[in-house]
């Protein structure tokens, strides 16, 4: 007997975990709407989907994994120490040089790619870009698989996250009958205290990277140069270097996902990691309208969410093809995503 | 041309294509090894794969990058309704393949349909990124059907390994794309990759062009996975990823998107590289893996900065420099690759080939975009007169010297 | 009968009203030029009659028939055809091939027999080469059949564009600045071929053109917009000594 179980169309939705998936879902979201930013930093910029930019973002999780090994918490030691009672435990700094040392090296590697591999496509047909960004990712997913430890699938180990403290927030206290039955269990929200961390994070990533296009010079010139590409360079900013911030400022911002998911979530990592966060930050790119930064960040937390939504009906085998619904549906509507503008072309 | 002429040349075709596929069955399929047919049969359904695709990317210029999906509906469909009805109806299995092949293109066909509409609102990038999710949708639905096996796989019966059949169709496919563009409805086509706009102001019918270019080609793709289904009598979703796709995209580019020659040679060669490792078993060390991709970097960056640059009037002697710069390069990377296992350092990792096969594609694939961006072969396409043209030069050529 | 008949065709781009309540009517066999200032909503017209945009009031008639809301291949279809300001060529298509698209309107094998390449189809193309061929003569352009569209000079592109709006058979062809970017001697070489285009093969000419000394000595009926209004509509020399004309081009010789 459990009144909380509705009954929808054939489905049981118990809505007492409902709060907990939305949240579960902006969380998931955030991270998409990190990465979603790379890809619609570069579109706007080089009208090129970066498809390598997922294996960016996978290359940022093993980078977070190696420095915190480099910072003494390989498995050994931390091994070692578990036996000898007396448990590592790392302290804010180290996760914080975990994010930095992460978002730095998806900055050059970003800046790598771009050097050697797209910008001698720039003055080639789009397709022809694209094929080699889809030549690039597989490059790296394949490359990894020789060169980066994947068996068994490490992820970065719980001591590094001192974070793993549970936080509950009571919506509604469960009710009980004259019988002491409950009738209507507790609805409560519980994060790990990481998860919270990396929320505020994301909000403070985003602040910066607005404070960067909006008031900067290199921002200025990066939006020039995505309102027009040509004229921004005969007005004589130097593309070249804009495109270089761009590639640059869009790696690390995956980089600093990656690092936060490989740690907070505990999702194991291996060299194909990139690939399913990648294709769907870059829908939620498309969903808000690509080349639109704000978009970005609200296609990434609608994917997020109906993600969640989705396995919160019953339906998680269909969570991967849920973005891709989703997109169509909404692409077939407005053509130039929520936020983007529709543009007709002038004839 | 007169009419009897053109019936003359036509009759021989047909006569040259049936004589083709009897004599594959008659003397190769049955000579080699069955792992060598196995490869000449995938051969020929990628032909068809990234013919078909060419005829929407390449000609129609729709950019459709999920073709991995219609391959995967004919597949399917064509098995289901075999395990439903094969064992009930008259035919024999080798007449029976001719009507599997027809309901995997019917369905692939639906799905081509379904595809393109949103060809007709969206464009380039957009239109790419829901194809593939349309793709990927098709996968993961099958994934969850437990009736078809959902992540295990489907048995599809009766197997028939039919390498002639898969020839007859890639001949069909690369004689329907070549017919199509010899005609004047051919230009519709190229008009519409050309310019929409101007193509519809023209009198093209702009919405039946790109939705013929996805329904044909869908169907094709879609006879080529019922094959598919019958020659390995078991399939999974996960032979119809989005690799998949890839692999036969860069088929179409590579080859020169337009050009049907180009696909057809590279749709007959790439599809080799994921067979690689069961083909030759080698392990590769880190030290000549290194020294290979290194050389490979050496190798766009000489031909890019050098090469592109030499202008020699004689153009079989700049085919020989250019053909001896790079194959020297290659050759060098491997002995100093050979020389650098020797080095502890480098020399006491060994990979499985089995790994590598996908980062090779990756490796062909960055260097002939970074070389050649409009593919092997641009536009262009074989023909006898371009054959007679180049004997002939050849030919007074040597009368000169 | 007019051949065509616009009644107060308006259409808005958000805010900006860039035809407003234009209404003309040509001929059969007219030499119609339409000009105005830049910016004034000449191509804009020519979207409106060629289906490229629909009018968000007022009424386009062909023929009798109501235009507005046509598909663009459909008004080609029943006879208009256009060329582009800025230059729409199929660029790696040869000459040749461009001039063939147009012809390919009248079509009347299918596009089944297309894939098997019957032999109707293989007359058929023949033909339409053919008669490509021909209008590429008239445009003189026949040393540049096979050459690639893009590779052309930007007069032969100009030219190009005619033929291949000729080839579809058009009763009324609309020149959107077909002079362009040509020197004097091309100017003189395009007047010849506008008139062989109506002379010749019976077609009625609307044309958009800057230079108001072609246009002065080509067109015998004239249409100034400006900011999208219709300012004046008569003959070269009304035209000429319309002091709103001559207000909106703002001192420029008229
Ligand atoms: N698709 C569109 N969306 C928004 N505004 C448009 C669109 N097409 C045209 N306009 C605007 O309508 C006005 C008229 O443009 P139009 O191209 O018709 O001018 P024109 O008379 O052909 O000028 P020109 O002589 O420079 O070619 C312009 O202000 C233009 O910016
Ligand atoms: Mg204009």
């Amino acid at each position: 007997m459990d009144l909380v179980l509705h009954s929808v169309g054939g489905l049981s939705l118990d809505f007492s975990t409902l709060p907990q998936q939305l949240v579960n879902g902006l969380v998931v979201g955030a991270i998409y709407a990190l990465i979603a930013l790379g890809y619609t930093m570069v579109y706007g910029v080089l009208r090129l989907i970066n498809f390598a930019h997922g294996e960016v973002f996978m290359l940022g999780a093993y980078t977070a994994l190696l420095s915190s090994w480099v910072m003494g918490f390989t498995p050994d030691a931390i091994s070692k120490a578990f036996k000898a009672d007396q448990p590592l435990t790392s302290s804010p700094l180290n996760l914080v040089i975990m994010l930095l040392v992460a978002m730095a090296v998806c900055a050059i590697i970003g800046a790598i790619i771009e050097f050697f591999a797209y910008r001698p496509m720039r003055n080639q047909s789009r397709i022809a870009a694209l094929i080699t960004a889809i030549g690039v990712s597989l490059f790296l997913q394949y490359a990894g698989q020789l060169f980066l430890p994947a068996n068994p699938p490490p992820s970065i180990s719980q001591e590094v996250n001192p974070y793993q403290k549970v936080v509950s927030f009571v919506l509604s206290p469960a009710q009980m009958n004259a019988a002491g039955d409950v009738i209507k269990p507790q609805m409560d929200i519980t994060v790990t205290v990481g998860k919270i961390v990396m929320l505020v994070t994301v909000v403070i990533l985003m602040l910066a990277l607005t404070y960067l296009v909006r008031y900067t010079k290199a921002g200025r010139a990066m939006r020039a140069a995505s309102h027009d590409f040509d004229s921004a360079s005969l007005m004589g900013i130097n593309v070249n270097r804009v495109v270089t911030f761009t590639f640059m400022l869009g790696s690390a911002l995956a980089g600093a996902g990656a690092m936060m998911l490989a740690t907070f979530e505990g999702t194991a990592m291996h060299p194909f990691f990139g690939l399913q966060p990648g294709v769907k930050a870059f829908v939620a790119a498309v969903l808000g309208g690509i080349g639109n930064i704000p978009g970005a960040v609200l296609g990434g937390l609608l994917m997020g969410l109906a993600e969640t939504l989705v396995t919160w009906i019953g339906f998680s085998q269909y969570k991967d093809a849920v973005a891709f619904v989703i997109l169509i549906l909404i692409l077939l509507v407005r053509p130039g995503g929520l936020l983007g503008s529709n543009k007709v072309e002038k004839v | 041309m007169s009419l009897s002429k053109i019936l003359g040349t036509r009759a021989l075709s047909v006569v040259l294509a049936i004589a083709f596929c009897f004599g594959l069955d008659a003397f190769v399929t049955g000579q080699l090894n069955e792992y060598v047919v196995r490869l000449v049969m995938l051969a020929g359904l990628y032909v068809t794969l990234s013919v078909s695709l060419n005829l929407i990317n390449g000609i129609t210029g729709q950019f459709s990058i999920g073709h991995a999906a219609f391959y995967m509906v004919g597949a399917y469909s064509a098995g289901i309704v075999s395990n439903a009805i094969y064992k009930t109806q008259p035919l024999a299995a080798p007449a029976y393949m001719i009507i599997s092949m027809l309901i995997g293109a019917v369905f692939a066909a639906i799905a081509g349909l379904i595809v393109g509409m949103p060809s007709l609102r969206l464009k380039g990038d957009y239109l790419a990124i829901v194809t593939l999710g349309f793709g990927e949708i098709i996968r993961i639905i099958v994934l969850n059907q437990n009736q078809w096996g959902g992540s295990y796989g489907y048995a599809i019966a009766p197997k028939y390994q039919a390498g002639w059949l898969i020839w007859l169709l890639a001949i069909i496919c690369i004689a329907t794309c070549r017919n199509l563009l010899k005609s004047a409805h051919g230009l519709a086509f190229l008009a519409v990759r050309e310019d929409e706009i101007a193509a519809q102001a023209m009198g093209v019918n702009v919405t039946k062009t790109k939705v013929v270019a996805f329904i044909v080609g869908a169907a094709f793709a879609g006879a080529a996975g019922a094959l598919f289904g019958h020659m390995e009598s078991f399939v999974n979703p996960d032979l119809f990823k989005m690799e998949v796709s890839f692999l036969v995209l860069t088929m179409v580019v590579l080859g020169g998107s337009g050009s049907i020659t180009g696909s057809v040679l590279a749709g007959a060669t790439l599809f080799i590289l994921p067979e690689l490792p069961r083909i030759v078993s080698f392990k590769m060390s880190l030290g000549l893996l290194l020294s290979v991709l290194l050389g490979i970097g050496v190798l766009v960056w000489m031909n890019r900065k050098f090469l592109e640059k030499y202008h020699e009037p004689d153009k079989v002697k700049r085919t020989l420099v250019v053909a001896g710069a790079n194959i020297g390069l290659v050759v060098l990377a491997i002995v100093v690759g050979k020389l650098l296992n020797n080095v502890p350092v480098f020399g006491t990792t060994n990979y499985d080939a089995n790994k590598i096969r996908y980062m090779i594609l990756a490796v062909v694939l960055l260097v002939i975009m970074l070389l050649k961006p409009t593919g092997l072969l641009g536009h262009h396409e074989f023909s006898w007169d371009w054959v007679k043209r180049v004997l002939n030069r050849n030919k007074t050529g040597e009368a000169s010297a | 009968m007019p051949l065509l008949c616009l009644k107060d065709a308006t259409i808005k781009f958000g805010g900006l009203t860039a035809v407003n309540k234009v209404c003309f009517d040509i001929e059969k066999g007219d030499l119609f030029g339409l000009i105005g200032p830049n910016g004034a909503g000449k191509t804009t017209c020519f979207n409106l009659i060629t289906g490229v945009y629909e009018p968000t009031s007022g009424d386009i008639d062909f023929l009798g028939t109501r235009i507005c809301g046509m598909a663009p291949n459909k008004i080609a279809e029943i006879g208009i055809c256009r060329t582009f300001q800025n230059i729409r060529l199929f660029g790696t298509l040869s000459a040749l091939e461009n001039v063939m698209v147009g012809a390919y309107l009248r079509h009347k094998t299918s596009l089944l027999g297309g894939f098997m390449l019957t032999p109707a189809v293989i007359k058929e193309t023949a033909e339409l080469r053919k008669k490509a061929m021909e209008l590429l003569s008239v445009v003189n352009l026949t040393d540049v059949a096979n050459s690639r569209a893009c590779d052309l000079s930007y007069g032969k592109q100009r030219r190009l564009e005619i033929a291949r709006a000729m080839a579809t058979d058009p009763k009324l062809i609309l020149l959107d600045e077909p002079a362009a970017g040509m020197n004097p001697y091309e100017k003189d070489e395009l007047r010849s071929v506008v008139f062989k285009i109506r002379d010749d093969y019976e077609k009625t000419v609307l044309l958009i053109e800057h230079d108001m000394k072609f246009v002065m000595g080509l067109c015998e009926k004239i249409v100034v917009l400006d900011h999208g209004e219709e300012i004046a509509y008569g003959d070269p020399s009304e035209i000429r000594n319309n002091p709103k004309v001559i207000e909106a081009y703002l001192g420029e010789p008229v």
